[in-house]
């Protein structure tokens, strides 16, 4: 069977056209998806060595974190740095992620310090140490206070605020009886410790 | 709520009483409270109050009277404000407080109210966001009942790894559309092992570019014979140099190579019949026969048109 060039080259000319349409469309899906694939992989390699750094920092060996850390590592280092009652150390991760974007991160370091600052300052109250207690006691109010601005529906943090409140109270101004001149009345700016648990004579 | 506020100076107003007089459309600024529920509030939790401000045509709010966030207590902080036009032409301002009081048992607090300054040109009054009143419980006893320690607190946030699903989802999503499209591609490309057809000239150029160029006389005999075994598949018989025209008309799109064919069986016919090897490299250059062989491969992976296939469509490209 014989066909004269310009009759069979036109549909095959066509098709191939085609083809080279489809080979070009397809190039570009896998080229594109193994982009993607690139960057996946690179995004868990590196949460996948962030998370051995958070395991490490959980299982309780210290490992150096830089400040431009992801905010998990950051609460990570800061959580182990807060059970060990290093505080000073801990606070500027606090406040770091405090700082940075992450709502839930920062969050959660906030209330963890105020844990640890209640936590403290309980202990020296145990002891009837209560000038030490008292700014352990303020700071944590204040991180407490600073969770709750970001998530006010974070019951555990209304509920250790609300311990605070009650180990120092700091109203003044709510109790004060507003007829009185402000200059006559003595500063009723006080502190109270209802109900110590144990350790009181 | 509502309350209707214009605060002047006494001769202020009887100078308003004449104007309202004179020009009885004239209307008085307005502000409307609509508060949240006024009780059942404990520690740390917000309330929005919204004032919906009615002005005089031509007044504004004096935008440094309007309240920033900030703490205005020691046990409230205003978190956010916003100012926004109405479709009924008021402005409603939202205030939204968040209260950090612990009472001891139910008591109701106030949060203040907040003059704004009201310009009209160069008049200035004063609009009053009302106070508001509400409830606040203690979130706890007051004495432990359950016993237990009442300094007991409530656990820490322990930090948590990265979670990994969603990255390892989208990862093996992107695995498998590349191994799709790269798959596709092949078949599309009829690349081994999936070509339709068998491409012997394709086979032919690739064992020759394998093997680099074949200088010598065996070596170049072998990459003649290896082509000649390509025209002989292509074709279905033996093709000898006579054959050629027959041979293009059979598969037309060999007409553009019928030179190259050509000068490559004068080149054999010298190599085995004629003078022998070494003046057929001379005749046709081994660089030259590897070219062929690829330009061959190439035409051969075009469409092979319906008089060679005409029962395949898809012919591998």
């Amino acid at each position: 069977m014989t066909l004269p060039p310009s009759v069979s080259l036109d549909p095959a000319r066509r098709r191939w056209l085609g083809r080279r349409i489809l080979r070009l469309a397809l190039a570009l899906v896998t080229l594109g998806a193994l982009a993607a694939l690139m960057v996946e992989s690179l995004r868990i390699g590196a949460h996948m060595r962030d998370n051995a750094t958070i395991a490490a920092l959980a299982g309780g060996r210290d490992a150096p974190v830089t400040a431009d850390a992801p905010a998990r590592v950051l609460l990570a280092r800061a959580h182990f740095l807060m059970v060990r009652d290093r505080l000073d150390e801990a606070q500027p991760l606090v406040d770091l992620l405090a700082r940075k974007g992450d709502a839930d991160i920062a969050v959660a370091g906030l209330y963890d310090m105020g844990n640890a600052r209640l936590a403290r300052a309980i202990d020296h109250l145990e002891r009837s140490q209560i000038d030490p207690a008292v700014p352990e006691v303020r700071l944590a109010k204040a991180a407490y206070r600073a969770a709750l601005t970001r998530e006010p529906g974070f019951w555990n943090a209304k509920y250790n605020l609300d311990v605070a409140q009650r180990l120092v109270r700091d109203f003044p101004e709510i109790d004060r009886d507003p007829k009185d001149d402000p200059k006559q009345a003595p500063k009723r700016v006080w502190t109270d410790l209802p109900g110590l648990p144990k350790g009181l004579p | 709520m509502r309350c209707s506020i214009i605060s002047r100076a006494a001769e202020a107003a009887a100078l308003a009483a004449l104007l309202a007089l004179a020009s009885p459309v004239a209307r008085a600024d307005s502000i409307a409270l609509k508060a949240p529920r006024a009780f059942g509030y404990v520690i740390g939790d917000t309330l929005t109050l919204e004032a919906v401000i009615t002005l005089d045509p031509g007044a504004q709010i004096d935008p440094a009277s309007l309240p920033q966030p900030r703490k205005v207590s020691s046990w409230l902080n205003l978190v956010a404000t916003e100012l926004t036009p109405d479709a009924a032409g008021h402005l409603r301002l939202s205030l939204t407080y968040q209260t950090f009081f612990s009472p001891l048992e139910p008591r109701t607090l106030e949060i203040p109210a907040w003059p704004l300054t009201i310009r009209q040109g160069d008049a200035r009054r004063t609009l009053t966001v009302p106070a508001f009143a509400f409830v606040t419980t203690p979130l706890r006893e007051l004495v432990a009942s359950q016993g237990g320690n009442p300094m007991a607190l409530q656990p820490d946030i322990a930090p948590r790894p990265f979670p990994l699903g969603g990255e390892w989802r989208r990862a093996g999503l992107a695995a498998a559309m590349a191994g799709f499209g790269a798959f596709g591609f092949a078949l599309a490309s009829g690349w081994r092992p999936f070509a339709r057809h068998p491409r012997p000239f394709a086979a032919a150029a690739r064992a020759l570019r394998r093997q680099g160029d074949p200088g010598t006389p065996e070596a170049y005999r072998a990459a003649l014979l290896s082509l000649h075994r390509g025209f002989d598949a292509t074709s279905g018989r033996r093709l000898l140099a006579e054959d050629i025209g027959a041979f293009v008309r059979q598969s037309p799109r060999f007409a553009e190579r019928e030179s190259d064919i050509a000068r490559l069986f004068a080149a054999s016919r010298t190599a085995f019949f004629g003078a022998g090897a070494e003046l057929a490299m001379v005749q046709l250059p081994p660089a030259e026969v590897v070219a062929i062989a690829a330009r061959l491969a190439r035409t051969e992976a075009r469409d092979r048109g319906p008089a060679a296939a005409p029962a395949l469509e898809e012919a591998a490209s």
